[in-house]
């Protein structure tokens, strides 16, 4: 400032640099299970607190293990008529769907030839033991394409070993492009609708093209269709890490 | 509404009903009713003395009671008569006992035939014209006029109905929830009205309900929820069977 003594203005020393530990950040980012956050909609944020202390209740009892769209698991579940009374499958989880206490996971794998899927519930009182083998993602949230893919992508060993992860590791994503059978597939898949990236298309160009017809580009901009969970997952995550140390 | 599971691990869905500032706001004898039995007036949410005209405001007033959103009469027992002013609790209700519920269901609008009364309608094709949701014919040729209440396009929904015999299989005493078996009538956060149910298969299943009612400031203590003996609690292991 030139008008103070006429002397040269005081030395300012530089800001002091923020130093972000990216570690600590990343760290802070802990997973949080998508049945947790509640839907869009008008009902009474009380339902979904009470529905949560629930679902708290049952995590303190079995341990659900933090998984993704594409990683294999395997399910053990009571049934009465098995001879041991209980059955185990494996499989590759291809679509977590539902919120609070109904939230459920589609296994799939091809046993003997067979494409075979099943819908678990999370929190039903019959599941024993969930084991996670293989702790990955996808490029995708939804993998209902692998019924249409070749079924060696589907197919599982049921006597997988679990591969070993090294804690405070980043969940590795599965870059893998996934073959198709040939045309006609249970949904058109190369539409922009679905926006997949995990399947190698060879189909012609004219067709990819022709797909292309029925895509939205306003969708993205469409502000009623904003759903900001930032903070409500914030409080969630609070509230979960409060509730699991007691 | 909300899964829950029994313990021999089937599924049921549950509707969670809120008890939310519900009062005692009057009692009518059998003489002043003109009834069978006696009446006990009894008022809701809590709601704003703005939204009600004046003339209502004297109902609470004697009751030393906020202005409620709905009031409703349940037939009442000369022993059940509670006094008014009393505050009454989901804890009235004990998991095991079976329910009637009542509200307005969903209002639809104006609505065609085939939607208000399930008629079949028409064919899409060969050759119908202009005739795919309509009633068809509306009465016979003998009779020469339609009779009252024949079944025709109209508004439908926003009417009070009552499902019964709906069982109740966990209260929480600490928010005042009841939650009942199956769906209710109406929709997310309306008023219904809950009451003891006149189905003659569920005539003897209270047994030792709490007599009038539950009063918060009694010797009684309760724990924060009351499971039904066929629920599965979260707080046990999973399921086996032998």
């Amino acid at each position: 400032r030139a008008s103070s003594d006429g002397k040269p203005p005081k030395f300012q020393p530089p800001p002091k640099p923020v130093i972000i530990d990216r570690k600590t950040q990343k760290e802070e980012k802990r997973f949080l299970s998508p049945e947790f956050i509640p839907p869009r909609g008008r009902t009474d944020p009380f339902k979904y607190y009470i529905e949560r202390k629930d679902m708290i209740q049952r995590r303190k009892v079995f341990n659900i293990p933090e998984f993704y769209v594409g990683s294999v698991l395997a399910v053990t579940t009571a049934d009465p008529c098995a001879s041991d009374k209980s059955k185990r499958f494996v499989g590759i989880c291809i679509q977590r769907g539902g919120k609070g206490l109904g939230a459920t996971f589609v296994l799939r794998n091809v046993i003997e030839e067979q494409g075979v899927e099943i819908c678990y519930e999370l929190y039903s009182p019959r599941i024993q033991a969930i084991e996670v083998l293989k702790l990955e993602k996808r490029l995708d949230e939804n993998l209902m394409y692998l019924r249409d893919a070749l079924p060696e992508y589907s197919t599982f060993d049921v006597n997988m070993r679990p591969v070993p992860r090294m804690a405070h590791e980043e969940i590795p994503v599965n870059k893998l492009q996934v073959r198709m059978k040939p045309k006609p597939w249970s949904k058109r898949w190369e539409r922009p609708k679905y926006n997949i990236k995990g399947i190698k298309f060879e189909l012609p160009e004219h067709k990819m093209k022709a797909a292309q017809k029925w895509s939205q580009p306003w969708l993205e901009f469409d502000m009623l269709r904003e759903y900001d969970t930032s903070k409500i997952e914030e409080k969630i995550r609070k509230e979960l890490s409060e509730e699991l140390e007691k | 509404m909300m899964p829950i599971w029994t313990k021999s691990g089937e599924k049921r869905a549950v509707t969670l009903l809120k008890v939310q500032d519900c009062h005692v706001l009057r009692y009518v004898s059998k003489e002043e009713s003109g009834g069978k039995t006696a009446k006990l007036l009894v008022g809701g949410k809590n709601v704003s003395p703005f939204s009600k005209p004046e003339s209502a405001h004297e109902i609470f007033k004697e009751a030393g009671v906020p202005p409620k959103q709905k009031v409703t009469t349940f037939n009442v027992t000369d022993d059940a008569i509670i006094k008014p002013g009393t505050p009454l609790y989901a804890a009235h209700f004990r998991p095991g006992q079976f329910v009637d519920v009542t509200g307005k269901t969903i209002g639809k609008g104006f609505q065609g035939v085939m939607k208000r009364w399930g008629f079949q309608g028409q064919p899409a094709s060969h050759g119908q014209t202009k005739t795919h949701r309509r009633p068809g014919a509306v009465s016979t040729n003998k009779a020469a006029k339609i009779y009252r209440g024949k079944k025709m396009p109209g508004k439908m929904g926003n009417i009070y109905r009552t499902s019964f015999g709906l069982k109740v299989w966990r209260i929480n005493t600490k928010h005042d929830i009841i939650y009942v078996n199956g769906s209710v009538p109406g929709h997310t956060n309306c008023l219904v009205k809950v009451r003891d149910s006149k189905l003659p298969t569920y005539k003897d299943c209270n047994k030792n309900p709490p007599f009038p009612t539950f009063f918060a400031d009694g010797d009684e203590e309760l724990p924060e929820d009351l499971f039904d003996e066929e629920i599965f609690q979260f707080t046990d292991p999973s399921v086996k069977f032998a």
